[in-house]
Order: structure tokens, then sequence, then C-alpha cells
């Protein structure tokens, strides 16, 4: 089944050990909505992608992906 | 868990106890019961669930007091509407049944437990998909 990836999880442990809880602190989400997106248990909305990459500094398509 | 996943949990199991006395009480009952004894006991029943249920949420926001006042984002938004979405449905079933086929053809204390039940089912609907939402995650 076609499904959205991405790369939280990676990208949080790259950023020093990133906690969940601080990365939702950074872009108004909880931790465990964090921790949702990277069990590919939540597709986040747009704009909270966005704000994620904005995070790491990376373009959205480096964090999330469409996986067919 | 999270402090809105016990919230939801804590409401499901306090209605069905709640609503798993009254239902049965008034089905097993001998003599139809008459609209005092409906709000008497529904009143009652009601009122204690509401009870417990606000001590409830008071000990768990004391056990989480970050979680309890933090605003919901966007996926307790999401799951909440899924829920209420599915829970409008059920609610409207019930009102086609109680407002339109059931006063031809039932007396009316059975009319209005029956409105009773459609709205306790309608919730139970609301909170169990919430819950579920919460564990095996909500792509909406």
């Amino acid at each position: 089944m076609a499904r959205v990836v991405n790369q939280v999880r990676t990208l949080r442990f790259l950023a020093g050990e990133m906690t969940q809880a601080e990365l939702g602190e950074k872009i108004g989400l909880t931790r465990q909505t964090i921790a949702a997106i990277e069990q590919g248990k939540y597709s986040p909305s747009l704009e909270a992608a966005f704000r994620i990459a904005q995070v790491f500094g990376k373009p959205l398509e480096e964090v999330f992906s469409w996986e067919a | 868990m999270a402090y809105r996943e016990k919230t939801a949990w804590l409401t499901l199991v306090c209605m069905a106890v709640a609503y798993g006395i009254y239902f049965p009480m008034m089905a097993l009952r001998e003599t139809p019961p008459t609209l005092f004894d409906i709000l008497w006991s529904f009143g009652i029943i009601a009122g204690t669930q509401a009870a417990v249920v606000i001590i409830g949420h008071i000990v768990l926001a004391a056990q989480a007091p970050g979680a309890a006042g933090r605003r919901p984002d966007e996926r307790d938004k999401a799951i909440a509407r899924r829920g209420a979405s599915a829970a409008y449905y059920v609610l409207m079933a019930g009102a086609i049944l109680v407002g339109v086929v059931m006063p031809f053809t039932e007396p009316p204390p059975k009319i209005v437990n029956t409105a009773l039940l459609a709205i306790v089912i309608a919730e139970a609907v609301n909170h169990f998909l919430v819950l579920l939402s919460y564990r095996r995650g909500w792509h909406g």
C-alpha cells in the first residue's frame, strides 16, 4: 500500500539526539504526535510537514516522501 | 498513554458502567416507567457518572499537569473530528427511529428511553473511535 514515509527519527538523531518533546515544542505539536508521525501512524498536515523540515533546515522532500 | 487517551478511556468506561446499569434496569421493570421514574433514575445515574468523570479528570490532570493544560494539536483535533462525525450518523439514525418510526408503534416511555439510548450509543461510538485512532493511528 502506498504511504508517506519520513526521516524524522534520523534527522532528530543527527540534530544531537533532539527529543520528540523538543521537536514538538518547536512546531506546536505534542510528543505523542511526533511519535505517531515517526511510526507512520499519522500523516501530518502540509503546514506541520513544512515546519518539521524547517527545524532541520532541509527541503520537504528530504524529510517526507511518497512510497508507492 | 497520552492524557487525552486516558480521559477518553475514563469517559467510555464510566458510560459503560452507568448506562449498563440504567438501561437493563429500565428494560427489566415489570410495569412501564413513568416520566418521573425515567427522569429520576436517569438524573441520578447521569449525575453520578458526571461527578466520577469530573473527579477522574481532576486526578488525571494532577498526574500530568503539563499535558492537561496544553491545547489540542492538529492530530488531537483530527481524531476528535473523526469520532464526532461517526457519532453524528449514529445519532441521526436514532433520531429517525424515535422521531419518525416509534411514535406510531411504541408507548412514550419506550420512546424516551430509546432516545436516551441513541444519545448514549452515539457518544460511546465517538469515544471508541477516538481511542481506536490514538491506538492504531489516524491518516485523515
